[in-house]
């Protein structure tokens, strides 16, 4: 019987104890040869790592095609390998995927002067440290690379109310979410408005931007409201939670007091 | 009412309740010196309830079935009304269990309780604890989410490290090599049916040992006196004793009454506690998320792992020490029951309170 | 003590209140279980959504409203009407219709789907939430 417990025990502990296990995430031959090599032919590895592509398990083949799993062919263009895009060609390399900013930047001054040296993708956002799409992207240093910042500043300064809206929205979803409120909808509601806001700033057209922002914002107040209501739902729930525990404690305080008549009555 | 007294009567003239209420209610004597502490069993019971009743309803609508499993949980949290709340007790109540359990075996320890003629009674609360722990565990995974299944497959990878049959328990535990749906299949099954039913069983028989044993005098004030137990059957009685109804029942009220509205404190106010971030997110066994660490209540054995350079030994140690704990009343057989008049154990039930906080919370920065 | 109330009625008097407590307390925990246990009642949300055939030309895309969710309904052949969820399954993002080439295009990450709401490439892991549109007379109803 004794033996049993004993196995018994020893059993359960092992279904309980808990260890490490890293599950090592398989690299693909790309990142195992490059991170071996020196200079501009590691560089890009390295400043994946930091991207949002990264982050969001967007790899090299994702954008250079080829065969991520064979290295004797991994860059063969049989395999669909492209190697670096020309200037020119690097909106339509990276609009294979961002279809809808594409479009508006290519209607825009940048997009339009793109065969002159008119800025491209990679200039702001780089080519492989990608970063997410922020307003701190346009700034003095950066624009007056190119050109005066005047323009863009307005521009910023149109969006930066806005932007601010959305990432107040973006941090009161993820306030809930860790509440357990499922926010999927409303956060892909959120996702669409934010790209679609991005996409329109890419037309660099500062009147485009105007115009369209009260819309914008009028969808984030939606938005923000809906959050509002889901508050004040847990307001409310922590109203009824505080009256139950109050009523507990009461009734607790009542039973010692019940309690203590018995101990008066014998004590007599 | 006529009718009313004609029901008891029948009842009455063929079953005799009245005289088992009496036995057991108002002339089932309490030592006079009895405390709060032996509210715990009552307050555990209480718990116990609101879990079976809480986790009935949430079977309504809960699908086991991984492609369903995280959606039919996160509806119960948000469309079902007040299914928030049912999944919100399941969970935190698990947790307070674990709390009242821990409390109510450290204070039998103290009063050493557990010593002739009661051992039987501490080995069966020494395994409803253990099965409170494999309720947990298997409870854990059922939500589906990306701690139930990390935590899970960190779990019972970790009886991979005994020697011969590691692997092949692991494949068994989890019914492949994986955690998968064969895994949340029989998870499911022994969460909501085998291991209830087993606990069940268990209460019933701890609680009818504390009934034929009597309720032990605390071994505390100037009249205590320890004495050895006859070799024969011996029910403890306690002729100058307070009837069980209704002067401790209502001590057992306040007690639960208090202990309640801790629950509901954390339920309402601090549910996070219990809640971390991967909890809302679906289970993806492609992606590992960062710093999966047990609940509190492993995170001893969790540490006392690593603490050591080999697994095995780890495991025979953690397993060694649950023996131990398991086999106490065999082991520790002298009559003396008060605590300060026995310096060894109190020194060593200080020390291995202290190393179980302490590696906990190494555990948890670590 | 100079108070002429004894244990006994004190005790009586404790009792009272505790019943009541023990009452609103009980009250407080079976409102939640009978909400938790009703059927839920049916809102008008369940109603289907009619859209005039008309606004649907063969091989043209129909955006509307769908239960607070935007959707669309699409003629891929003659007589022949389809209805599907308009949110991408990938990020959350809005699909357009594509007449050119005949399948939607989520604008965000270039997925793209079929007139059946199938995933034709793209990162969206599942196919489109379809919609049970049917015709009766010169109506679609979605629903």
């Amino acid at each position: 019987m004794i033996r049993l417990f004993v196995s018994v025990i020893v059993f359960s502990l092992l279904v309980l104890a808990a260890v490490d296990s890293a599950l090592a995430q398989e690299e693909t031959v790309c990142i195992q040869c490059h991170t071996g090599q020196s200079g501009s032919l590691a560089t890009p590895v390295e400043e994946w790592r930091q991207s949002i592509h990264a982050a969001n398990g967007v790899s090299c083949h994702g954008c250079h095609g080829g065969d991520p799993t064979d290295f004797a062919m991994a860059m063969s263009p049989d395999r669909g390998f492209i190697g670096a895009p020309d200037y020119a060609s690097v909106p339509d390399f990276c609009g294979r995927c961002h279809v809808g900013v594409r479009q508006n930047y290519g209607e825009s001054a940048h997009g339009q002067a793109v065969e002159d040296g008119g800025a491209q993708c990679v200039v702001c956002h780089n080519a492989h440290a990608v970063k997410k799409a922020e307003i701190s992207l346009i700034n003095e240093e950066d624009c007056s690379r190119c050109h005066e910042y005047g323009r863009a500043g307005e521009i910023k300064a149109a969006m930066v109310e806005t932007e601010q809206m959305i990432g107040s929205v973006e941090q009161n979803l993820d306030r809930l979410h860790q509440l357990g409120i499922a926010t999927d909808q409303i956060e892909g509601g959120l996702f669409d408005l934010r790209n679609r806001y991005h996409s329109l700033f890419h037309s660099v057209d500062v009147e485009k931007v105007r115009s369209e922002t009260d819309g914008f914002q009028g969808e984030l107040q939606e938005i923000t409201q809906g959050i509002s209501d889901i508050d004040s739902q847990l307001a409310q729930r922590k109203i009824w939670g505080g009256a139950a525990v109050a009523l507990l404690l009461f009734g607790g305080i009542v039973s010692m007091l019940i309690r203590r008549t018995y101990h008066d009555e014998a004590g007599h | 009412m006529n009718w009313k007294k004609q029901v008891i009567d029948f009842i009455e003239t063929r079953l005799g309740i009245r005289d088992i209420l009496e036995q057991n209610l108002t002339k089932y004597l309490l030592p006079r010196n009895i405390n709060a502490w032996y509210t715990l069993g009552a307050v555990l019971l209480t718990l116990f309830m609101i879990q079976f009743a809480t986790g009935i309803l949430l079977l309504i609508y809960y699908v086991p079935n991984p492609a369903e499993a995280f959606q039919s949980v996160e509806r119960i949290m948000n469309e079902v009304p007040f299914g928030w709340l049912m999944r919100t007790l399941h969970a935190v109540g698990a947790n307070i269990i674990i709390i009242a359990l821990l409390l109510h075996m450290l204070s039998v320890m103290f009063m050493a309780s557990y010593k002739r003629p009661r051992e039987l009674t501490w080995l069966s609360g020494f395994i409803i604890l253990n099965l409170a722990f494999a309720l947990c565990l298997t409870g854990y995974l059922l939500p589906w989410s990306q701690l139930s299944f990390w935590a899970t497959t960190v779990a019972t990878d970790a009886a991979g490290a005994i020697p011969l049959i590691g692997d092949d328990l692991v494949r068994f535990l989890r019914g492949g090599s994986m955690v998968n749906e064969a895994t949340l299949g029989r998870f499911f099954a022994l969460h909501v049916m085998g291991m209830p039913l087993m606990l069940g069983l268990l209460i019933g028989f701890h609680l009818f040992c504390v009934r034929r044993a009597g309720i032990s005098r605390a071994p505390f004030g100037p009249d205590y006196q320890p004495r050895e137990h006859p070799d024969h059957f011996e029910h403890e009685e306690h002729h100058d004793g307070i009837p069980f109804f209704p002067n401790y029942v209502i001590k057992d009220t306040a007690v639960i009454c208090f202990f309640l509205a801790f629950f509901l404190a954390i339920v309402f106010f601090a549910p996070n506690l219990f809640f971390p971030e991967s909890a809302f997110e679906p289970a993806d066994p492609f992606v590992t998320p960062p710093g999966i660490k047990p609940e509190w209540y492993f995170l001893w054995a969790y540490q006392a792992l690593k603490i050591f350079p080999s697994e095995i030994i780890g495991l025979g140690v953690q397993g060694a020490f649950m023996t131990f704990l398991a086999l106490l009343p065999f082991i520790d057989r002298g009559a003396e029951r008060r605590p300060f008049k026995r310096p060894l154990f109190l020194t060593c039930y200080a020390l291995g309170i202290l190393l179980f906080v302490g590696i906990s919370i190494w555990g948890h920065y670590s | 003590m100079t108070t002429h109330v004894t244990p006994p009625q004190r005790r009586k008097f404790l009792f009272i209140i505790l019943g009541g407590v023990g009452a609103a307390f009980t009250a407080l925990a079976v409102w939640p279980v009978w909400r938790y246990l009703l059927p839920r009642e049916k809102t008008g949300e369940d109603a289907k959504i009619p859209i005039a055939k008309a606004d649907i030309p063969l091989g043209k895309a129909h955006f509307f409203s769908f239960r607070g969710q935007p959707a669309v309904v699409l003629q891929p052949a003659p007589g022949q009407f389809v209805a599907f969820s308009a949110v991408c399954t990938h990020l959350g993002c809005i699909i357009q219709w594509q007449p050119g080439k005949g399948e939607c295009l989520c604008p965000c990450h270039a997925g793209r789907f079929g007139t059946d709401g199938q995933v034709l490439g793209g990162p969206p892991p599942k196919p489109l939430d379809s919609l049970p549109a049917t015709v009766e007379g010169d109506q679609v109803l979605v629903g």
